[in-house]
């Protein structure tokens, strides 16, 4: 395991785009270790990812990255910036894992690490990363299985070990990550992400529609209603006006069956 | 049995094929990774082998390498003797007429593949050009080996742009679709089904290794 000091960032978005439906207009910051994106499905938030790394252009907008004493800009339509995706050191474990079909769970993993030299030091280095990863995320028993042979939830967590052991780069965006995995385990791998972010300096940026998630994460959080951002804080505020809104249409539905 | 056409023959589709993927390669990812008026025409000029007589693609190929044209002189001064009733002018010719053949199980095969198995490797630092080797090239394999096998037995098959361009030269030009064509001017109708039958073989082989590969642990599919 690297021992990457403590490094401070500061991330700043800044994205507008229309697409047909989809209207974005968002613009935030990132200055937690972790930070969740929470709004309902279909609201454009893997497309304000995808922005962030670079798959997809927005109409206007600007990626900033400040990590330790390095800042560099990923994306400015201003000034026609748009590095391309592999150089921009940002990793995104997509909705989908898209787990490399034609090779092993091990040979996923260590596509995006750097190949070891040919030394015991070097190896024994590689390894124990690997072996690190494997751990956290519960996948040793898979590990020369092929993806088809996965369950959707076993893919999931070889796709977000993949992005893990090749480095958290500059940013880790994670798109709905813990979907169809039991609470036991989601929650043992949020504690252990915590751990490897306090590692890696750099910040850690999550996607979902799931409340449950959300306080699971004990992450600071951006809520976005309409392709805007409406609130920002610690979950306990920003998601209580949420609930009091779902209380308030249950309660809506509910009134004509009293009535 | 004409032992020097069938070799000249077995040479022509052997090289056309490798010449044709190496080209093919590039162009079907090109082809295949986007959309607009330029692909549309690329594709477009790719397919019209299909659909002209082979006699015309002959014909112009003829006219062009010839000494008529300043392309056709071009060429005639630095390989030293005219492209035409020669090997490499066959080649040419071949490689063309093959082209849609190579290009278009690779195009269909390159489409198939999600867009997001290239991005999952650029989001792991991998360049456009690794996750083609990486992850592309890989996943296309029945693509790769349709492509191979069809300009193979295309090239075997073909006799418009043969005669056309290359004339019937023993041992230059002359192949086994052109030599059961003189075999049968001369009424030598023994030695013309033997060289039907070598046809016949060479093609249901070829089918035969596309289609048994097809049920193969396809990526698709699963195991």
């Amino acid at each position: 395991m690297s021992q990457a000091p403590e490094t401070s960032f500061h991330h700043e978005v800044e994205l507008s785009h229309r697409t047909g439906p989809l209207s974005l207009d968002v613009r935030f910051e990132l200055t937690k270790p972790w930070t969740v994106l929470f709004a309902p499905s279909g609201a454009g938030k893997s497309t304000i990812l995808r922005m962030i790394a670079g798959l997809a252009a927005p109409n206007t907008g600007r990626v900033a990255l400040r990590y330790g004493e390095q800042k560099v800009v990923l994306t400015d339509t201003s000034r026609r910036i748009m590095i391309p995706p592999h150089l921009r050191a940002v990793r995104l474990v997509a909705q989908r894992p898209a787990l490399f079909p034609n090779r092993s769970v091990i040979l996923n993993l260590q596509y995006g690490m750097p190949t070891p030299e040919r030394n015991r030091q070097s190896l024994d280095k590689h390894f124990a990363l690997l072996d690190s990863v494997v751990e956290l995320c519960r996948i040793s028993p898979l590990l020369y299985k092929m993806p088809s042979q996965l369950s959707g939830g076993e893919s999931q967590r070889v796709a977000i070990a993949r992005a893990i052991a090749a480095g958290f780069g500059r940013l880790l965006m994670l798109d709905e990550p813990f979907t169809g995995m039991d609470g036991v385990l989601r929650d043992e791998l949020i504690a252990g992400l915590k751990e490897w972010q306090a590692k890696q300096g750099a910040p850690i940026l999550m996607v979902t529609h799931d409340i449950g998630e959300v306080f699971a994460t004990g992450a600071e959080v951006m809520r976005m209603e309409n392709g805007r951002i409406v609130a920002v804080g610690p979950a306990e505020i920003v998601l209580a006006a949420e609930r009091e809104r779902l209380l308030g249409l249950l309660g809506r539905t509910a009134d004509p069956l009293q009535g | 049995m004409d032992t020097e056409a069938l070799w000249l023959t077995l040479r022509l589709a052997g090289t056309t094929t490798v010449v044709l993927l190496a080209v093919a390669l590039p162009l079907a990812w090109w082809i295949a990774s986007g959309s607009g008026v330029a692909r549309a025409l690329v594709q477009a000029v790719v397919a019209l082998p299909l659909v002209l007589p082979p006699t015309v693609i002959g014909f112009y190929l003829l006219v062009g390498l010839g000494p008529l044209t300043p392309v056709g002189r071009a060429v005639t001064r630095m390989l030293g003797h005219s492209l035409a009733f020669s090997f490499a002018g066959l080649l040419l010719g071949s490689i063309l007429y093959s082209l849609p053949f190579a290009v278009q199980p690779l195009v269909a095969g390159f489409q198939s593949i999600g867009r997001e198995y290239v991005e999952a490797a650029s989001m792991l630092g991998a360049s456009p050009l690794r996750s083609f080797f990486d992850v592309v090239l890989p996943m296309s394999r029945p693509a790769l080996v349709t492509a191979a096998v069809l300009s193979f037995t295309h090239t075997v098959g073909e006799f418009g742009v043969v005669l056309m361009l290359g004339g019937n030269i023993p041992g230059r030009t002359r192949t086994l679709s052109v030599a059961i064509f003189d075999q049968v001017q001369d009424a030598q109708y023994a030695d013309a089904s033997r060289t039907a039958l070598v046809l016949v073989a060479f093609s249901v082989v070829a089918l035969l290794a596309i289609y048994t590969r097809r049920g193969w642990r396809g990526v698709e599919s699963g195991s």
